[in-house]
């Protein structure tokens, strides 16, 4: 078991290129900036497109089920 | 634009109640359906869109705490009350069914033997499988009460690191379960002790998936930095809630799979 925490220890500690580095930054700051603008639109579509395809598709199968 | 003058979250409108009610009407339906006609269906339909409400119902809950800043330190006390009750709810349901368990085993009846278990039932060994499956939960209880701890302290290559090895052991514990229900030498249908054994243990099992599903989304939101060193509620009541999981398994070790066999 200890051979095997060592490895993983070993696996997570890997530098990683700045191509996917970038994917792990903070990018909360955006996401509370997109969420906390001041335009009437309730949080379930605030999100953009996707969030009132998903909602109309959700709607459809949950009403006319 | 107004402000409001009291520390607590007045919502956004929302569909999702009421689509979540309308997907719980589906899939109990589609259970029926399943059941007595053979059909599976409705029972898809309704699975489906449950888990579509579930998933954007959670995903504004975070939207509105971790982006909008929602979540003072008052709701968050609400959101404690809540977790809290909702488990306690939770272990009244599994009370039901050990007391099930007890009723059946404490006076067997003639048509079992006269015995517990049963005669022709031959019970799983419970220092094989189910041994290691005990210490696999107590594992995963030491190592989210890691991840815990290293969340608090900042620390957030060990919090991603306990929490992943949180979230395998209980996929390793689904796993060897799954093994074990398709190994078992007895089915749901063996009379009483089938019953009382396969239900309990499945619910649990179903309770473990949650869990894990939880823990998942943790680490996902832990990964995305949503998460600071003293305001992590999330994490918390998934941790509560894998704690939970872990007390019902002892539970279930100790009376029907040793006590019982």
């Amino acid at each position: 078991f200890h051979l095997l925490f060592q490895s993983l220890r070993q696996l997570s500690q890997r530098t990683i290129s700045t191509a996917s580095r970038r994917q792990f930054e903070n990018r909360v700051p955006e996401k509370q900036k997109l969420f906390q603008e001041d335009n009437g639109i309730p949080v379930y579509l605030k999100g953009g497109l996707m969030d009132a395809l998903l909602y109309r598709v959700t709607m459809g199968l949950a009403v006319f089920g | 634009m107004a402000h409001q003058a009291h520390s607590y979250h007045m919502v956004d409108p929302s569909p999702w109640p009421i689509f979540g009610a309308a997907t719980a009407l589906l899939t109990t339906s589609g259970l029926t359906m399943w059941f007595h006609h053979n059909s599976m269906q409705l029972l898809m339909l309704g699975l489906t869109s449950m888990i579509l409400v579930m998933v954007q119902w959670w995903r504004d809950v975070v939207r509105e705490s971790t982006f909008q800043g929602h979540h003072t330190p008052t709701v968050q006390k609400g959101l404690r009350y809540g977790m809290i009750l909702f488990i306690t709810s939770e272990a009244f349901f599994f009370l039901g069914f050990f007391w099930a368990f007890f009723h059946s085993s404490l006076v067997p009846t003639p048509e079992l033997g006269g015995q517990w278990p049963p005669t022709g039932i031959k019970p799983l060994n419970p220092l094989e499988v189910p041994l290691l499956n005990t210490a696999i939960l107590l594992a995963s209880g030491v190592t989210v009460t890691w991840a815990h701890h290293s969340i608090t302290e900042g620390n957030r290559k060990q919090a991603i690191q306990a929490l992943t090895m949180t979230i395998l052991l209980g996929f390793y514990f689904t796993a060897l379960q799954a093994m074990e229900y398709y190994e078992a030498p007895f089915s749901i249908a063996d009379g009483v002790y089938g019953s009382t054994f396969f239900v309990a243990t499945g619910f649990h099992g179903l309770h473990v998936i949650i869990g894990s599903s939880f823990l998942s989304i943790c680490l996902l939101r832990l990964i995305k930095y949503h998460f600071t060193s003293n305001h992590h509620f999330g994490f918390e009541a998934a941790a509560w809630y894998w704690h939970f999981v872990d007390i019902i398994w002892l539970f279930l070790y100790m009376t029907i799979y040793w006590w019982g066999s």
